[in-house]
């Protein structure tokens, strides 16, 4: 913004100053020279670094601050605010149109709908409670509390800072282009054009991101598919689902390693787990779980009937060492190795690997091949199964994850997500969303992203409580 | 009781293979300081998964021979179960991927490239898997090394493959390790250590520490293989490697020892002909032969444990069994009576009764 006033300066010096000093009052070239002097945070860190409290009327001042500049809606020297310029309801061109109340009508809308995504209300009351907490004097006699508060409070401030300077830098760039305008400073108003443009791109952007906001979002996750009932076909059908997953997982560049493989009888698998490494592999996974549903003659019938398969997939956030993890007894831990029969020992060579865990009072089991050394695997099913009793109790506590509950427990018909039928034609529909492709064979080979942010879009701002 | 076997079996050789590896192009990084070859130079293999991948293959060619491998794999369904409780075709499938695994460099294959680069030639590839289904030669034989705990150990033929059940002793001497200051700074002792794998894990479990480990083997090709692995790791000043029979190479440490494990040979002699093919064929016996009851190389450790620890000083053996457990502790409580206490007879993940602990009075 300095490049821009300084240009004015250099350009238009005399005229410029005599302008402001003729027509505005004394306040108001103060705000707008301290408006133009102000430096911009584009993107603030996702966890900022921990509040250290200092003493209580500091903090209470300070967030109170925080607060009233919250609460004050921003808005251009005329008095425009985003709320207003929705309001005018300007045509929406395309980009390539050099219409400032376009890209602005186009900013604002993003705005706004990044505002709903983030429950705006909701994280201000959030905020607000988690400032008071701050302020109180015995915070830190429980560390472990405090940081928890602390960190989110972090978060949750972050966020807020970052879409509230969005909209202030849409609000000044407006301002500069009517600046520009009086001044017939076309060189000014087209790089504020040229601006407004970038953050309508940017816009969209930060709308994604906004639709990973939950607490685990950001996690690394196992994916598990299994198959339904129907034997071969269902099997086979599993397998392709767990490809497909694969496929999707590298083309976003994540890491991926099977953790669990059972193998079908004939074809296919009856159960897989693979382990997806990489920041918001959760946060677009969830989308996936439910039961996919497949139409298609079966390669396996030699009458050549249509057959309909399930399966059904899981996604399970791996948490990271900030957060709350149940605490697991060694003495509630049944292992088992495979094929563990016999002498033993000396006695025979053994590549078979696998190790087996059983959480005897919650029946949760993990398995775990993929390691070459039974050492290896143990500690790898521990993180499954550390993984698995996590999203039991956050199940439990918040019963938000009733639909992984019951995509496991009623695989052939229950809640089911998707539909991929290949004969008597071919398409793949989201049931929950009703987006649908025409091309099964690009979806079942990594494509879909589409039906993720679909999904995701959909049940965000389902939630209409901004 | 003193095992004076000489024979050691002779490795395979690999002359083209030896000749197309050597130490300055491995392609992992290797410890800064040189080899020390033990008095008989015996120079241990490389292992595939750290040779130089100067070979060229086409990606049909490898696909080729996938398919051919998993047909041999699937033709031998369970026969090798149903013969000596040996794998069946699903295990075989996941060490053929794991053949792959080693032996091709670039795990991700790239269909755009027409060539896949590899450690060993596809005339070879053919080769080991023949060797691995129609000699039973084990699988850890053919790619040069196992995974054990979380270390990737070199072997060859003439040196015992660590077996899982032996993970156990490291978490045991972890345990009493941490319970117990002066075991943490004085000397322990692997005695038949082949690949290295208990010294190494014990090595590892003393890094921090003052303690230092004495590994030792009566086989030539044993000790060059476990120089081979301590270097890998790195932990050349921790470890040292002795030739000889069990306490022969320790004498200068008699009365000295904080820690003594092993692994003897257990087997007795009448079982070895029914061992499995794997192991029967191709491990090295004078690593498996016990003797008569298979508590040979067991009594004689007893023995010299009460010779060789100090006060408080701590061992663990691994056995057949039960019932040598058994009997290795009645031997203690009754012929080595004031020389031992906190007998213990320990698990492993199977719920056989496998280890004999305790320590020196």
């Amino acid at each position: 913004m300095s490049r821009f006033l300084g240009k004015s300066l250099r350009t238009k010096g005399p005229l410029f100053l005599h302008k402001i000093l003729g027509i505005s009052s004394e306040s108001h070239n103060i705000l707008v020279l301290s408006r133009y002097r102000r430096h911009f945070s584009h993107s603030l860190p996702h966890n900022t670094s921990n509040l250290v409290p200092s003493t209580g009327s500091l903090q209470i001042r300070f967030f109170a601050s925080e607060a009233a500049a919250a609460t004050t809606e921003p808005s251009t020297s005329d008095g425009l605010t985003v709320q207003g310029i929705l309001a005018n309801n300007w045509n929406i061109l395309d980009e390539n149109d050099g219409d400032w109340k376009s890209h602005a009508t186009a900013i604002a809308q993003s705005i706004h709908l990044i505002k709903r995504r983030l429950h705006w209300e909701k994280l201000k009351v959030r905020l607000d409670m988690l400032s008071f907490q701050l302020s109180k004097e015995d915070l830190w006699d429980d560390p472990v509390r405090a940081g928890k508060i602390s960190r989110e409070h972090g978060s949750l401030l972050g966020k807020m800072k970052e879409v509230n300077a969005f909209e202030q830098e849409l609000l000044e760039h407006i301002d500069m282009i009517k600046l520009a305008r009086e001044e017939n400073d076309a060189d000014l108003e087209s790089e504020s054009l040229k601006a407004l443009l970038n953050m309508r791109r940017n816009a969209k952007e930060k709308e994604l991101e906004a639709l990973l906001s939950g607490e685990q979002d950001s996690c690394s996750c196992y994916i598990e598919v299994q198959a339904g009932a129907g034997g071969t076909e269902s099997m086979d059908w599993a397998a392709m689902v767990m490809q497909m997953y694969k496929s999707w997982a590298q083309q976003r560049g994540y890491k991926v390693t099977v953790v669990d493989e059972m193998p079908g009888e004939i074809a296919g698998i009856k159960r897989a787990t693979i382990k997806v490494d990489g920041e918001f592999a959760f946060g677009y996974a969830k989308a996936e779980i439910g039961v996919h549903r497949l139409v298609r003659i079966s390669p396996f019938d030699s009458n050549k009937r249509r057959h309909t398969s399930f399966a059904a997939v899981a996604v399970i956030p791996i948490l990271g060492d900030g957060s709350t993890h149940v605490q697991i007894n060694e003495s509630d831990l049944r292992i088992e190795r495979f094929r563990a029969g016999g002498a033993g020992g000396q006695h025979v060579n053994t590549t078979e690997s696998a190790v087996r865990i059983v959480h005897i009072p919650t029946g949760v089991t993990a398995t775990c091949q993929n390691e070459r050394s039974q050492h290896q695997n143990k500690a790898s099913a521990m993180a499954v199964l550390q993984s698995r009793l996590d999203q039991l109790e956050m199940a439990r506590q918040a019963q938000f994850n009733a639909q992984h509950t019951q995509s496991l427990t009623d695989i052939t018909w229950g809640s089911q997500i998707r539909s991929y039928v290949l004969h008597p034609y071919r398409m793949v529909k989201d049931l929950r969303t009703n987006y649908e492709v025409s091309d099964p064979d690009s979806v079942l080979e990594g494509d879909l992203d589409s039906f993720i942010l679909s999904y995701l879009s959909a049940s965000l701002d389902k939630d209409d409580d901004a | 009781m003193n095992l004076t076997l000489s024979s050691v079996y002779r490795p395979y050789s690999f002359p083209t293979l030896l000749k197309s590896s050597s130490f300055s192009t491995l392609s992992r990084p290797f410890c800064s300081s040189a080899l020390s070859s033990p008095p008989t130079c015996v120079k241990p293999q490389v292992p595939l998964f750290l040779r130089p991948p100067i070979y060229s293959t086409k990606l049909c060619e490898l696909k080729k021979w996938h398919d051919w491998a998993k047909g041999v794999a699937f033709s031998i369904g369970s026969t090798f179960v149903h013969s000596d409780n040996g794998r069946d075709s699903s295990i075989l499938f996941r060490e053929m991927k794991w053949l792959m695994e080693d032996a091709v460099e670039d795990h991700s294959m790239i269909v755009d490239d027409e060539r896949v680069k590899m450690r060993i030639g596809i005339d070879e590839l053919y080769c080991l898997w023949k060797q691995r289904i129609h000699e039973r030669r084990p699988f850890q034989y053919v790619v040069g090394c196992e995974h054990w705990r979380d270390l990737v150990l070199s072997v060859q033929e003439g040196v015992l493959i660590p077996r899982p059940e032996t993970e156990l002793i490291v978490d045991f001497v972890y345990d009493v390790v941490s319970e117990n200051e002066d075991l943490k700074s004085g000397v322990w002792a692997d005695l038949g250590t082949g690949s290295g794998a208990l010294a190494i894990g014990i090595g590892r479990v003393l890094r921090s520490e003052g303690g230092r480990v004495v590994a030792t083997d009566l086989s030539p090709v044993a000790v060059a293989v476990a120089a081979y692995n301590v270097q890998r790791y790195c932990l050349q000043d921790k470890i040292e490697l002795r030739e000889g029979s069990w306490f022969e190479p320790l004498k200068d440490m008699e009365g000295k020892l904080v820690g003594l494990v092993s692994n003897p040979p257990y087997i007795p002699s009448k079982d070895i002909s029914g061992l499995q093919a794997e192991v029967g064929r191709h491990e090295p016996r004078v690593a498996l032969d016990g003797g008569t009851d298979g508590m040979d190389a067991l009594l004689h450790l007893c023995d010299g444990a009460g010779l060789m620890l100090k006060p408080g000083g701590f061992f663990a053996f691994e056995t057949n069994g039960e019932h040598q457990c058994r009997a290795l502790v009645d031997y203690m409580e009754n012929n080595r009576s004031g020389s031992f206490c906190n007998l213990e007879i320990r698990a492993d993940f199977a719920g056989i009764q496998r280890f004999v602990m305790g320590f020196h009075q």
